[in-house]
This record gives C-alpha cells, sequence and structure tokens, in this order.
C-alpha cells in the first residue's frame, strides 16, 4: 500500500448537465468530466449533437456515431436525448435541474431565451446552480446575437490580425481553436463560481464570449497601443532567422537564441564555423547582419535532421523547437512515457489511443471511464433507473418525440 | 472581500515571463492575496520588467522596472516581495512564506527547483495540504524532462504547425508529411502556447481548490506545456489515430463550409472574415452581395460545388469586399444572417462598441511615482452575476510589499529587515543590469515589429 492517496477524479460528486453542442459547451463540460465530474449530455431527440455530422469521422465513414470532434469532446459522459422545448420533455428536464451543480450551454443568447433557458428562470427552479453560457460575444452588448463561427470569432477577437505573415493576409488557426480556449475558461469561471458557493451557497451565471477569450491573449498589442500608439501586426516573412520555422532536412525546425546561453553554444550546435563570429554574438548584431546571418543558418541547418537538432539542443540547454505533426506527436516518446494516451473502446467507432489531460496531478489518475455516448445511450439508466420512470413512459415520451 | 471566489486565498507567485504570471493576476482578479516572489538582483528580476516593455509614450523612464505595459497586464493585482534566493536566509523565508499560503505557482526548471530544494515534496512538508503548479516545457518525468523551452518555440513542436498554413507555400519537405496538403507549417506566434498553459493551470488549480475543502488534501500540478498544447489538438491527433492524417493545413479554409475565409477590404491591411455554413446562407449571400444571379451559377450550386470551386468563388467576393470597409461587408451580411467580422487590431478592437459596451477592456489608476497615469488592459472571456471579478490594481512596484510581507506576515523585526535589505537580499531597486533600452518607434517600423504607429502620441 502507498501512503499516497489517489483519486480517479478529484470533482467527484459534482453534477453537471451538458446542454452544449459543437465544441465550445461540450469541452467545458468534458473538462469536468476528465476531473471526476458526473456529466450528462442532453441531445436534441432523432439528430443530436450537430457535431455528430462535423468531420473527420473515423475510418473517413460520415456516421453520427464517428465523429472525432464529438468523440474527442465527450468522453466521460453519459447522454440522453430529450427535447426541452416540449412540455414533457421540459418538464424531465426542470426534474433533473434541481439535482444538479452546474448546466453549460452555448446557445446564442436568443436561443438560450427562447428555450427559456435564462439564468432567471433557471435559478427559479434551483438557486444553488452554476449557470455557464458560452456564446460567440457573450450575453450581452450589440454583437450578442450575430452569427459567428470560429473563423469570425477570430477575426473580431484581435487574434487573427497578428496570426500569419506580414505580407500576406492574416491566418486562421487551426481546429476550432477559439472553441477550445472557450471551452477552457468556461470551465475556470464555472469553478471559481462552484467554489464561492462553497461559502455563499448560491448559485450564479457565468456569461463566457468565445471572442473575449481570445481578446485576453492580447497581452502586447495591447498595451503597445494604449502605451505608445504603435500597432503591433503579423510576423515579418517567414524563413527569415531565429524564433522563426527554418527548413532542416527532413521538415521545420525554430533556432532560438533565447534561454541562458551564450551564442557560442547556439553557433556551436548549428555547427557552421562561420557561424563563431563576434558579430553576430549580439542582439543587435543580429539584427545588424541578418542578411549574411540568415544565410549561414540556412546552410547550416540544412545539415540537420529535425528531431536530431532538437535533442541536441536540448542536451546543450538550448530552446530549439521543431514542426512535428499528429504522427509525430502519436508516437512521441516522451508524451508515452508521460502516459499521455489513453486507450478508449467506442462501441461504433473502434478502439484508439485518445489524448489525455495537460496536466499531471500527484494526487489523481486520470482516466477515461467512457467513450462518448451513443445517441440516447443512457436514456433508460437515467429515466428509468435514477429518475424512477417506467419502460412504459418511455415509450410514450418516445412516441411525443420528446425523448 | 467575502464576495469573491477566492477572499481568503493567498497565492504565492514565483513565476516568470507570461504563462503562470498571468494565471496569478486572474486569482488577483479573483480576490486571493497574490504575493509576486521577484528578485531586485537584476538578473534574476522577471524579465517582463524589462525585456517587453512597451513602455508609455516609449521612454523607459527612470524607474523602468514598474513601467513595462505587458508586465503590468500580466500582474496586476499582486503584491510584490523581492527575495535573492541564492541565500539560505531567502530560501527559509520563502518556505515560512509557503507555510501560510495555500497555492505556489512556478516555472523553474526541474533542475533549479531540486538546486533550490523548492520540490514539491519539500514545500509539503511545511505546508500540508499545499496546492501547487510546476509549469516547465516538457514535464516534470519524461526523456525531454531537462530540455528548457519558449512558448515561441514549442508552438511547432506541440503540434500547431500541423493544422495552420498559407495554401499557396511550397510543399512541406516533412518525410512524415505523406503529401496530404501542399503547404508548410505557420505560427500563431503571440506566445499562443503560454496561454494554453495558463487557462490550464487555472482549471487546474480551480479543481483542487474544491478537491482540498472536501478532503483537506493538497496537490501538485506537473504542467508539461508541451503536454497542454498537444490536449489542445485533440481532434487533430484522433484523426491520425483513426485514418493516419497527420497534418491539415487548410489555409484559411474549411474542411466543408464554403465560402470561408479572410479577404481585403478598403483600407491597408484591412480584412474581414466570413463563412458560408449551407445553402440557405449561401443563397443569402448572394442577395446581399446584390448577384443573386450567381446563387444560380452551377458552378455554386451545391455545397461540393462551391468547396472544389473556391479560387473562383473567392475571386469574386474579394472583388466585392475591396470596395467596401471591413464593417461595412459584417453589417452587410449579418443582416442577411451570414457571419461575418472585420478582423480587427488592436488600435480597432479598443475602440469596438461591442468591447466597449460590455466594458471589456478595465480601467487602472496606477500610483503617480510610476507615471503610468490611467491605463486600460485586457481583462478576461468571462464575468460572473455573483461576484465582482475585476482588475484591482496595476502591477506592483519591485518590493512594494517587502515590509508587509516580512513583518505583518512572517514576523521579521525591522532590523531583521534592515539586514536583508543590506545584504542585497531584498530591495526595490534592481541591482546590477543595465537599464532598458528602447527602439525608436521608426526603426521599430522598419524591422517589422510594428506596422504603424501615432507620431504625436501623448509622451512619443
Amino acid at each position: 500500500m502507498t501512503s499516497r492517496q489517489v483519486t480517479s477524479g478529484i470533482l467527484g460528486g459534482l453534477r453537471v448537465l451538458d446542454l452544449g453542442d459543437g465544441v465550445s459547451g461540450p469541452f467545458c463540460a468534458k473538462l469536468l468530466a476528465d476531473y471526476g465530474a458526473e456529466v450528462i449530455k442532453i441531445e436534441p431527440p432523432r439528430l443530436g449533437d450537430s457535431a455528430r455530422r462535423a468531420g473527420p469521422f473515423a475510418g473517413d465513414d460520415p456516421h453520427p456515431e464517428k465523429s472525432i470532434p464529438f468523440l474527442y469532446v465527450n468522453t466521460n459522459k453519459r447522454g440522453v436525448t430529450l427535447d426541452i422545448n416540449e412540455s414533457s420533455g421540459r418538464r424531465l428536464f426542470e426534474e433533473m435541474l434541481v439535482k444538479v451543480d452546474i448546466l453549460v450551454e452555448n446557445f446564442s443568447p436568443s436561443e438560450a431565451s427562447a428555450r427559456a433557458l435564462n439564468y432567471p428562470t433557471l435559478a427559479e427552479i434551483n438557486p444553488t446552480l452554476v449557470v455557464t453560457s458560452i456564446a460567440s460575444f457573450g450575453q450581452t452588448g450589440p454583437y450578442r446575437d450575430m452569427e459567428a463561427t470560429d473563423i469570425v470569432t477570430t477575426a473580431l477577437s484581435g487574434l487573427m490580425y497578428h496570426s500569419g505573415d506580414s505580407d500576406k493576409e492574416p491566418l486562421r488557426n487551426g481546429l476550432d481553436q477559439s472553441l477550445y480556449v472557450a471551452g477552457i475558461n468556461g470551465a475556470v469561471a464555472t469553478l471559481a463560481a462552484i467554489f464561492q458557493r462553497i461559502t455563499t451557497g448560491r448559485g450564479q451565471h457565468a456569461d463566457v464570449s468565445v471572442a473575449e477569450c481570445l481578446s485576453s491573449h492580447l497581452v502586447q498589442p495591447v498595451p503597445y497601443y494604449n502605451y505608445m500608439g504603435a500597432i503591433k501586426g503579423r510576423r515579418p516573412v517567414r524563413g527569415s532567422g531565429f524564433e522563426e520555422l527554418m527548413p532542416a532536412r527532413d521538415g521545420y525546425v525554430i533556432p532560438s537564441v533565447q534561454g541562458s546561453q551564450p551564442w557560442s553554444t547556439v553557433a556551436g550546435l548549428i555547427g557552421l564555423e562561420e557561424l563563431q563570429d563576434e558579430r553576430f554574438a549580439t542582439g543587435g548584431g543580429r539584427i545588424e547582419h541578418g542578411e549574411e546571418l540568415n544565410g549561414l543558418l540556412i546552410q547550416g541547418l540544412a545539415q540537420w535532421d529535425r528531431k536530431a537538432l532538437f535533442q541536441a539542443s536540448g542536451e546543450s540547454r538550448l530552446v530549439f523547437g521543431m514542426a512535428q505533426d499528429a504522427g509525430d506527436l502519436y508516437h512521441c516518446p516522451h508524451l508515452r512515457e508521460r502516459g499521455f494516451y489513453v486507450e478508449v473502446e467506442h462501441p461504433v467507432a473502434g478502439v484508439a489511443d485518445y489524448p489525455g489531460l495537460g496536466p499531471r496531478l500527484s494526487a489523481m489518475e486520470y482516466q477515461v471511464t467512457r467513450p462518448a455516448p451513443l445517441l440516447g445511450q443512457h436514456n433508460q439508466e437515467i429515466f428509468c433507473g435514477e429518475m424512477g420512470y417506467t419502460k412504459e413512459d418511455l415509450t410514450v415520451l418516445r412516441q411525443m418525440g420528446a425523448i | 472581500m467575502p464576495d469573491l471566489p477566492l477572499a481568503n486565498i493567498r497565492v504565492l507567485d514565483l513565476s516568470r515571463v507570461f504563462a503562470m504570471p498571468y494565471a496569478g493576476a486572474y486569482m488577483a482578479d479573483l480576490g486571493a492575496e497574490v504575493i509576486k516572489v521577484d528578485s531586485c538582483q537584476a538578473q534574476f528580476m522577471d524579465t517582463t520588467r524589462t525585456l517587453n516593455g512597451p513602455y508609455p509614450g516609449n521612454d523607459p523612464g527612470e524607474n523602468y522596472w514598474d513601467r513595462a505595459g505587458t508586465f503590468q497586464t500580466l500582474n496586476r493585482g499582486k503584491r510584490s516581495v523581492t527575495l535573492d534566493l541564492r541565500s539560505d536566509a531567502a530560501l527559509e523565508i520563502l518556505k515560512q512564506l509557503v507555510s501560510v499560503s495555500d497555492i505556489v505557482l512556478e516555472n523553474f526548471t526541474p533542475r533549479v527547483m531540486r538546486r533550490f530544494g523548492l520540490d514539491y515534496a519539500n514545500l509539503k512538508a511545511v505546508k500540508p495540504d499545499l496546492i501547487m503548479v510546476s509549469n516547465t516545457g516538457y514535464g516534470h518525468g519524461g526523456p525531454w524532462t531537462d530540455f528548457g523551452a519558449m512558448a515561441t518555440a514549442l508552438e511547432p513542436t506541440h503540434g500547431a504547425g500541423a493544422f495552420m498554413g498559407y495554401l499557396d507555400t511550397g510543399p512541406d519537405r516533412s518525410a512524415n508529411d505523406g503529401g496530404s496538403s501542399g503547404s508548410v507549417p505557420n505560427k500563431m506566434g503571440n506566445s499562443y502556447t503560454d496561454f494554453l498553459a495558463s487557462w490550464t493551470a487555472q482549471m487546474a488549480v480551480m479543481a483542487c481548490l474544491i478537491h482540498r475543502v472536501r478532503t483537506g488534501q493538497g496537490m501538485w500540478i506537473d504542467l508539461a506545456m508541451y503536454q497542454v498544447g498537444v490536449s489542445f489538438l485533440g481532434e487533430g491527433l484522433l484523426d491520425y489515430a483513426f485514418n493516419g492524417r497527420a497534418t491539415r493545413r487548410l489555409g484559411n479554409r474549411h474542411q466543408s463550409m464554403s465560402p470561408h475565409g479572410c479577404y481585403p477590404c478598403l483600407g491597408d491591411d484591412q480584412w474581414v472574415a466570413l463563412a458560408v455554413r449551407g445553402d440557405t446562407e449561401w443563397q443569402a449571400f448572394c442577395q446581399a452581395l446584390g448577384q443573386p444571379d450567381m446563387a444560380g451559377d452551377t458552378r455554386f450550386s451545391k455545397p461540393l460545388k462551391r468547396w472544389r470551386n473556391q479560387d473562383a468563388l473567392d475571386a469574386v467576393i474579394s472583388r466585392w469586399t475591396e470596395t467596401r470597409t471591413s464593417y461595412q461587408v459584417m453589417e452587410t451580411l449579418q443582416a442577411a444572417g451570414v457571419p461575418a467580422g472585420p478582423v480587427l487590431n488592436a488600435l480597432q478592437l479598443l475602440a469596438d462598441t461591442h468591447w466597449r459596451e460590455r466594458g471589456y477592456f478595465e480601467t487602472v489608476d496606477h500610483p503617480p511615482e510610476t507615471g503610468l497615469g490611467r491605463q486600460e488592459y485586457v481583462s478576461r472571456g468571462w464575468r460572473l452575476s455573483g461576484a465582482d471579478v475585476k482588475i484591482r490594481s496595476g502591477a506592483p512596484q519591485l518590493g512594494d510589499s517587502n515590509e508587509y510581507v516580512l513583518e505583518r506576515l512572517l514576523g521579521l523585526d525591522e532590523g531583521e529587515v534592515q539586514g536583508l535589505a543590506d545584504s542585497g537580499i531584498i530591495g526595490s531597486h534592481p541591482i546590477g543590469g543595465s537599464p532598458a533600452g528602447a527602439v525608436p518607434l521608426q526603426r521599430q517600423a522598419e524591422l517589422g515589429w510594428i506596422v504603424d504607429y501615432d507620431p504625436d502620441w501623448p509622451g512619443g
């Protein structure tokens, strides 16, 4: 027996209803589930979460149980179908509502109102409830009901203007980053509210704006303007030296002069004699002789395979990076040794190693106890087993289209 | 502050640079007492006090170490104590401080933490229910554990570049690319990974605080920025696991929507982003462009056709957007129910009515000795109905809470504190180092660090 008490989830006992659709709300609820909260995902009957129709799909087979975004952001949840707009569905929903601690939703504010999901209505049903609403632009302000997708919120947030190359158009971040960033910010706000509830006994409403979550990354561009009237933009043309992606023999690397090592170490690592030149030893010198240095850098890096250079950099206490793709990461010996990937078996999509939790916690073992739920998979378990409805009731509800 | 979530929580923030300091700043917004442990020895001072600027009117000024705008954003609402950790006395004081704190944030390398004896096992001995975040590039444990890292080089290493790149660049020479896309990796920039680490640390700390109330148990959070970065690319990783697809670089295009992209507008470096999600929006889009006939154009009539003919489609859209401002395009398309929004720079964002009306930018009145006056800062992406979460003050002046921390919290007497000051262990001015410089804005523009500036800016 070890003296260390290890639990599979530190948020065990917290009950969450996930009314989210797509990525932002569901990712927020997934994070809560990953830390041990008991999450029930509520999907509309028949079609389910719109993410079920979003690719890519496992085996490139466009099947509602094989959507990869859906499989990823809904692990560790149970799932029911429920039409909360229909009166008996609504009654069931309100019955569930009084028994939970958290509701996560990401409808637009007008859609939420149309479903009677505004906070005052919900607080009347359960005053201890924490309601987390994630919307593109938040619950207030002139853009509250504007139409948006990831690229539009990223554009308006100010982040996109600064991404990409200065001589080209601004470039979108990959894989709906705004929605993941909003999801985790939503989880922070939710847990802050839950922690406060321990003292006050009261629930509250967390109003999360996807765009504002990204604006909060602008810790340089905003003071640049406010302090000195200067506008930061995208990075100067790529391939132009240190801290930028540069070609190596088999891909791209980022040579770096950051950290505490002297220039001679950097030059020594790259291994080109001409780089051991005093003119390059200072930041000012590297700028002044940039073109010449860049030529030498390209010449030196072309002798290296990216992984060998990365390894040698780390061993020299330098902080070079390299461009890795999903295959590199999937087979990464470092992530494997840290136990990052978790094998998950899904009854329709099959078995795969899923990325696990970002951090490692000393007294919590990360587990995926459930793959993403099949549509309505836990209707009977939850409605009959936990809420006391009979199978006959479920049949009636199904005929009414409520589940 | 009884109505704030983190009232009565004390955070000891040993961290430097971006990710963890920003996490500490949010905890201060939430009502925690956050003590930033800095150093008055210039070589160990948080580098954002001097490296990143910007300074008011591009003038570092006499007390430059308290005046950098990025430092102010990342360290708002904290107190500052200085400790030169090379001295045993300072390490002893630090341990005493840990014993009266709830949370420790740090981002030293594993090697440095071991050398100082500040690893979790040691700190837990003085504070059994301590919650501690150790933020490193690659984490404690694993073959790369002792590798250093900076966000800018970490970003492509954790795979972001596999999913971001222009379409019109040459083929990736990476052997692992499998020819699945015709472009080279690009970077989000802006220290993107730092923010992922900051949000992740905040989430983990909140969960651990709740756990601590229920069990009395503390926690060590081993936060590897590399691993955190990968956890935000989950669908890309699963696409590889299921389908063997290692990259997805689509420029500003989307795997299913079209049109989808970023288009030039009236003005210098002005752009609008838009997306059409289906046939209904496509019809509305054509109407809004004043080109209803385009809806019937057989090249564009179905989603798959539009997707395959995006070059032709983008040319038509660019011709229309080029004669309009980005806000005009937004208004026209939003009126038709089509997602669209301008690509805002900082000046435009600061002036935008939505951000203004929501009070997103929060104001700080800085102490007169900083010469910073009244400034506005980015706040956070969320607000709580039952808590006045806000930026409580500016970032601390170096060592401004030395007396508070050493005398009031730890009970040292005036003589002991004076002794620490005399030996340079504490102080309120940097010892050594050279004053921060400022590159003239005209030169910054030539170097591409900025794209434009107002020559008449106050103090400039």
